[in-house]
């Protein structure tokens, strides 16, 4: 592969995963990410959450370097981002589906492996078992449910073993069974030292993460576990420790 | 560069062409159709009527052929008219519409070989080549014994050779080669641009050059099918025999080529990388399909009529031709019809330029695209 191969070197940098200092992303007269500073160690699952506009999707973009920081920085396994070589050692699961609607489920897959790295047949096939596509392989896509596409689109950014993984909004359209192993899979990685990002705002989806970052208008209003985070907000759930963090007034809540 | 990258790309190309079928249907039968039907009708049509001129330089000694042309022309139906003594007042006679044919009977007719010299306007070559046709064979009729003749043909306006098909096939091919690999590279970049698979292409290590030159390698692919068949199509002739109830026909337009059909391809090849990183290019700069057809009146149209499709690029004014000697067809349909009308080699002159141009431009946009697929790409 020329001599675009991973960088970084072959024992795994002492540091975070992923940090970032300062970051900003400025779109004309909104800033979509305002300053988050984060830390986030190797091997775990980080969640983001957060509404509509908050700025996940572009704080993993600046993260992934597809998006320039308007000032602010990013360093993913001890490499300044962006940074084209170390891409090979990341997977992104872009928030729309991104596949070639032509294309059969197998061609997909094997185009964004041949893309990521050495193509390797096993480990497509393995991927497409763990989305439950195993037996559709020459579908066209455009035969695919909504949810089947999602989860292809996720087995085209776990494909090739990738160290960090930045997955926004992976489960939207998954049912609840499958949604269930899906989780026990990233479960599965981060244990084998994978650190994964996470966006959603389905908040029960949050006690699945080790840590979670609630953004909103692209600032971070909390970090921490689901207990953590509960009990900063003095409220019984997520979803209520989010607007109440957010500043909604919710039922019994006395402000 | 990645040539793994590169093949993969282009591999996914030729895939998604394998699922749309129209599409390569469009880019390999409309440019033949359109070539077929334009061949039909300029070779079929019929000329209105011939009026044929005998000028004698011989004297008495031409009393036999003549009286023989005369006969063969009033059994034709073929009307004779007085156009004088000499070949300038035959010219004078086709060039003031009283005679669509004149025939020169040169002086020393008894001895041996001689040559007849047959005079047409040249305006409308396809009716001149028909006119022709006619002509000749009254003096095959007339000159059954006596000297052999050869024929030579002579035009007021144009070139005696040429007949439209043969100037217009090489445009046309020209305009083809860049018109559909423009819109559908276009309209499969902008997919990319939109439907998300940019953005997780640009998520991998994949360099942006990998990228324009996969794409480059997949449409050129597709495109070289395309002008290879449309140049078979255009200058072959095939003889198909009668078939049970189908009479025999002929596949192909048989358009003389006087160079290397080689040569013709290099042109045709050259512009239609430079129209898939034309595209690839503006692509950037629409946000639906529907945009990416408004480029045609944009992009497609002046090159059409400034690039001498129908007029020759000469023939334009003086600053439109400054503008014309800029566009990448002027030069893809001036090579073309030096290779295939002039017979021009690689030591042609205005070849060479035509060439260099169409490789400069096809780096240029290559250059261009590369610089718009942006990992940053809001
Ligand atoms: N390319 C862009 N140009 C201008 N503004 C943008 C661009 N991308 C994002 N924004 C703006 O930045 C803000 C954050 O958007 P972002 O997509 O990051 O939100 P999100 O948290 O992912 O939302 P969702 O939950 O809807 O996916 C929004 O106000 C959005 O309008
Ligand atoms: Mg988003």
């Amino acid at each position: 592969m020329g001599t675009g191969g991973p960088a970084g070197p072959a024992t795994e940098p002492a540091g975070p995963a992923i940090e970032t200092h300062g970051l900003r992303k400025v779109f004309g007269a909104i800033a979509a990410v305002d300053g988050i500073d984060i830390s986030f160690p190797a091997g775990r699952i980080y969640g983001l959450l957060g509404p509509n506009g908050s700025g996940k999707t572009t704080l993993i973009r600046l993260m992934a370097g597809l998006a320039v920081a308007t000032s602010g920085s990013v360093t993913v396994l001890g490499t300044r981002m962006p940074s084209r070589p170390l891409l090979a050692r990341i997977g992104y699961m872009t928030q729309s589906d991104g596949l070639y609607s032509e294309l059969s489920v197998w061609e997909n897959l094997s185009f964004f492996a041949a893309m990521s790295g050495q193509p390797d047949v096993t480990a497509m096939a393995e991927i497409l078992d763990v989305v439950e596509l195993g037996d559709r392989r020459g579908r066209p896509i455009l035969q695919l449910s909504g949810g089947m596409r999602r989860r292809l689109s996720l087995a085209c950014a776990l494909v090739h073993r990738p160290t960090v993984v930045f997955l926004d909004e992976p489960t939207v359209g998954v049912d609840p069974v499958l949604r269930y192993h899906l989780w026990d899979h990233f479960r599965r990685l981060a244990t084998a030292g994978t650190t994964l990002v996470v966006s959603s705002h389905v908040m029960d989806e949050g006690d699945r993460c080790d840590e979670l970052v609630l953004i909103r208008s692209g600032r971070v209003l909390a970090m921490g576990n689901g207990a953590e985070i509960r009990r900063q907000a003095g409220t019984a759930d997520l979803e209520s420790a989010f607007l109440k963090l957010s500043g909604v007034p919710t039922r019994g809540d006395s402000q | 560069m990645s040539a793994r990258r590169i093949a993969a790309i282009a591999r996914r190309i030729a895939q998604q062409f394998r699922r749309d079928r129209r599409s390569l249907a469009l880019l390999i039968v409309a440019p033949i159709a359109v070539l077929a039907l334009l061949g039909y009708v300029i070779r079929d049509e019929k000329p209105i009527n011939t009026r044929l001129g005998i000028v004698s330089l011989g004297g008495p000694a031409d009393a036999p052929i003549q009286a023989a042309l005369n006969a063969a022309a009033t059994q034709a139906g073929v009307p004779v008219v007085d156009v004088g003594t000499d070949a300038a007042s035959g010219r004078a006679a086709v060039q003031a519409g009283r005679a669509d044919v004149v025939i020169v009977l040169p002086a020393n007719l008894a001895s041996g070989v001689a040559t007849v010299q047959l005079i047409t306007l040249g305006e409308a070559p396809a009716d001149d080549g028909a006119r022709l046709q006619i002509v000749a064979g009254l003096i095959e009729r007339a000159a059954t014994q006596g000297p052999r003749l050869t024929i030579e043909h002579e035009t007021i306006y144009g070139s005696a050779s040429a007949d439209i098909l043969d100037t217009f096939a090489p445009a046309l091919i020209g305009f083809f080669g860049f018109f559909f690999v423009f819109v559908l590279t276009g309209i499969s970049f902008l997919r990319e641009r939109t439907g998300g698979t940019l953005e997780r292409l640009l998520a991998t290590p994949v360099r942006r050059s990998e990228i324009v030159v996969g794409y480059s390698a997949g449409f050129g692919f597709f495109a070289t099918v395309q002008v290879a068949l449309i140049l078979l199509f255009a200058l072959g002739s095939l003889s198909v025999p009668r078939i049970g109830p189908v009479g025999s026909f002929e596949v192909g337009l048989g358009i003389a080529n006087a160079g290397s059909p080689l040569l013709a391809f290099v042109v045709i090849f050259l512009t239609a990388i430079g129209a898939v990183n034309l595209a690839i290019f503006l692509s950037t700069f629409a946000r639906t399909e529907l945009q990416i057809l408004e480029f045609i009146p944009i992009v497609i149209v002046p090159q059409a009529l400034l690039g001498g499709v129908f007029w020759s690029v000469d023939s334009l004014p003086d600053p439109v031709q400054a503008v014309a000697r800029l566009l990448p067809m002027t030069h893809a349909i001036d090579g073309l019809r030096a290779v295939l009308l002039r017979g021009a080699g690689m030591s042609d002159g205005t070849l060479q330029i035509d060439i260099a141009f169409l490789a400069g431009v096809a780096i240029l946009f290559v250059v261009l695209a590369g610089a718009t697929i942006r990992r940053e790409i809001a």
